[in-house]
């Protein structure tokens, strides 16, 4: 159980690590998400068997249940779960970043996204001279955000 | 006011404001200055909270007034609420300086407080699942902060940030569910006090992996790729906030988890410790020297401040962990001046520039002077004549380094005669430039009475050592 378990955990890791180094964004995101997922079956896992110290093998830390029958350790159970609301208030704050950069660039690859803000940047110097963010008068670049995604 | 409701008040404050500013358009400046009210009144009840632990001792309170291993504890020691004030601290003086500017996006006042909320409730909780759910609280308003005026390559900045921190958060997660797994409970003195029958091995590979989650966090050399890309767009009180207030959570973390909980881990890997944070030291040095841009240059400089702490943290013993938690301190006050500074133009603002520009080298009688002090101790402090000489020796080349590329920004910035870029074309509003007066005042009047600051430092520490091997 334990073995077949750290094999899902790292297959699930290892597969979300690939796609998060991929150079799609949408893919880096569901590498992520992937990544999260494996973290949430790794702390159900630790539920399984009991620590050594301080805790009997097998005991957990709720009142005794009448009868003997067995129970399923309840605290990595709202572990996992807070941790999956966590992740997937992370995940969407993700994609409406995604979103952003495609509304500005109209693609979603970082290398066409990065290229893209070369010539922008470019084009900027070649106006006149960079200017500094936080003025009042960064209109210029904004401006060109918008032109280039209509 | 009894101790358990001050412990709350902190947190409170700006956790109940932000939920209701949500629905308010934070771009009127009311909404701004009532941001600004609750993040002062989390501000004095944290001071008071410092003043209370001082003379009674750590507070504590446990949720819904169950047992101790029922409810959740919330704890107060020296070491956390002295990182609550300073946070909270930067996080409110960014806040005024940008309703001063003029805020630009309604949700700006609602995420700063929730960042507030979730910093000074991680630096007060006693339980290490709730340290983790407060962190994912304070990292995602400030994912959403790094976006902040919605240009391209904030945006961009705001997605390396989260994508790599939403990493580090995973990893610590897991460093959690295996610390729970080994010691059955996620109150921090019981996982202390359990994990000392525990199997050494695994002990080895949760303290690796909670060290990397925090290295990540705080830009250590190995794990600082995705510093300058975020660091170097974000708007002045944005990099202010995540320079001088996020980074705390590394510091924090690495010392209540290194320090207190896993110190014999610490101990074994303090080599390694130190060979990572001389490194900082260096790469971030001579990073910063190569580059023009201030804000770069800035950002290269955080990496090599945060070695010190690390250096300091690795050498160890009541005078180490002082020195990190004063080094800690006196490097947010450092980077938030600077950081804000950055990004104003005017009369004064280069002499408050310059007062950062000191105290980031050390030159007394800014406050950096203090922590270099405390560093140099203990340097002096380690075991070993070699050791002793290379620290030393370290320390010294690292302020050389800073003294050039701080002198060197400071030229470019503020003394050339041409102005690039516009620069002096138009003067910051004078309210903005008076509060960074005010704040390089108080670096220099922390660096004149060091005392109360060198007090919390040894604090923190003698809280540590006692909490991590009784």
């Amino acid at each position: 159980m334990i073995l077949a378990i750290s094999l899902v955990v790292a297959v699930v890791f290892g597969s979300g690590a690939f796609l998060v180094l991929q150079r799609d964004l949408f893919r880096v995101v569901v590498g992520l998400t992937l990544i999260s997922n494996s973290a949430f079956l790794f702390i159900i896992a630790a539920g399984l068997t009991q620590g050594t110290a301080g805790f009997a093998q097998g005991a957990v830390p709720i009142l005794p249940i009448p009868g003997g029958s067995m129970a399923s350790d309840p605290l990595v159970q709202a572990m996992a779960l807070t941790a999956l609301v966590i992740s997937m208030s992370t995940i969407a704050l993700l994609l409406s970043l995604i979103y952003r950069l495609y509304v500005a660039h109209e693609t979603v690859d970082l290398e066409d996204i990065s290229e893209a803000e070369m010539r922008l940047a470019e084009a900027l110097e070649r106006e006149e001279e960079p200017e500094e963010e936080g003025e009042p008068d960064v209109g210029q670049a904004e401006e060109e955000i918008e032109k280039r995604s209509r | 006011m009894t101790g358990s409701t001050l412990l709350l008040l902190p947190v409170g404050f700006p956790w109940v404001l932000a939920v209701a500013l949500a629905l308010l358009d934070g771009r009127r400046s009311w909404v701004g200055w009532l941001a600004v009210a609750g993040l002062g009144a989390s501000l004095v009840s944290a001071f008071l909270l410092v003043h209370r632990i001082l003379r009674e001792g750590p507070v504590e309170m446990v949720t819904g007034g169950g047992p101790a291993g029922v409810g959740i504890v919330l704890r107060a020691d020296v070491l956390g609420a002295t990182f609550a004030v300073v946070s909270v601290g930067v996080i409110l003086v960014s806040l005024v300086y940008e309703v001063f500017v003029g805020v630009r996006s309604r949700t700006f006042p609602t995420l700063v407080l929730f960042l507030a909320a979730g910093l000074s409730g991680l630096f007060l909780t006693g339980d290490i699942f709730n340290f983790y759910v407060f962190f994912e609280v304070s990292m995602t308003a400030a994912y959403v902060l790094t976006g902040y005026r919605e240009q391209d390559y904030q945006v961009r900045g705001a997605f390396i940030f989260a994508v790599v921190n939403l990493l580090g958060s995973v990893i610590f997660l897991i460093a959690i569910a295996a610390l729970y797994h080994v010691t059955g409970t996620l109150e921090m003195a019981g996982v202390a006090e359990r994990l000392r029958e525990v199997n050494p091995n695994s002990l080895i590979t949760i303290a690796t992996a909670i060290f990397v989650a925090f290295a990540l966090k705080l830009g250590l050399f190995p794990f600082h790729f995705w510093l300058p890309a975020v660091y170097v767009g974000s708007h002045a009180p944005v990099a202010a906030i995540l320079s001088g207030a996020l980074a705390n959570i590394g510091n924090y973390g690495l010392l209540r988890f290194g320090g207190a909980i896993l110190s014999e881990e610490l101990a074994l890997g303090a080599m390694a410790v130190l060979v990572l944070g001389s490194a900082s030291i260096i790469y971030g040095a001579l990073q910063a020297i190569s580059r023009r841009d201030v804000s770069e240059v800035l950002a290269y400089s955080a990496i090599g401040q945060v070695g010190y702490v690390l250096v300091a943290l690795g050498i160890g013993g009541a005078v180490g962990l002082s020195a990190a938690v004063v080094y800690a301190v006196v490097n947010s006050l450092n980077k938030a001046l600077l950081f804000l500074v950055a990004g104003l133009r005017g009369p004064l603002v280069g002499a408050a520039f310059a007062v950062g520009a000191f105290s980031l080298m050390g030159v007394p009688p800014a406050v950096g002077f203090i922590g270099k002090i405390a560093v140099f101790k203990a340097g002096l402090a380690a075991s070993g004549v070699v050791q002793v000489a290379i620290l030393v020796a370290l320390i010294f080349l690292g302020s050389a380094l800073s003294f050039v590329y701080a002198l060197q920004i400071y030229q470019r910035a503020f003394l050339s005669k041409e102005p690039q870029g516009g620069l002096w074309r138009k003067s910051s509003p004078w309210t903005a430039r008076a509060l960074v007066v005010a704040l390089a005042a108080l670096v220099l009047a922390m660096g004149l009475w060091p005392e109360p600051l060198l007090v919390l430092g040894e604090g923190a520490a003698s809280t540590l050592i006692e909490g991590g091997s009784p």
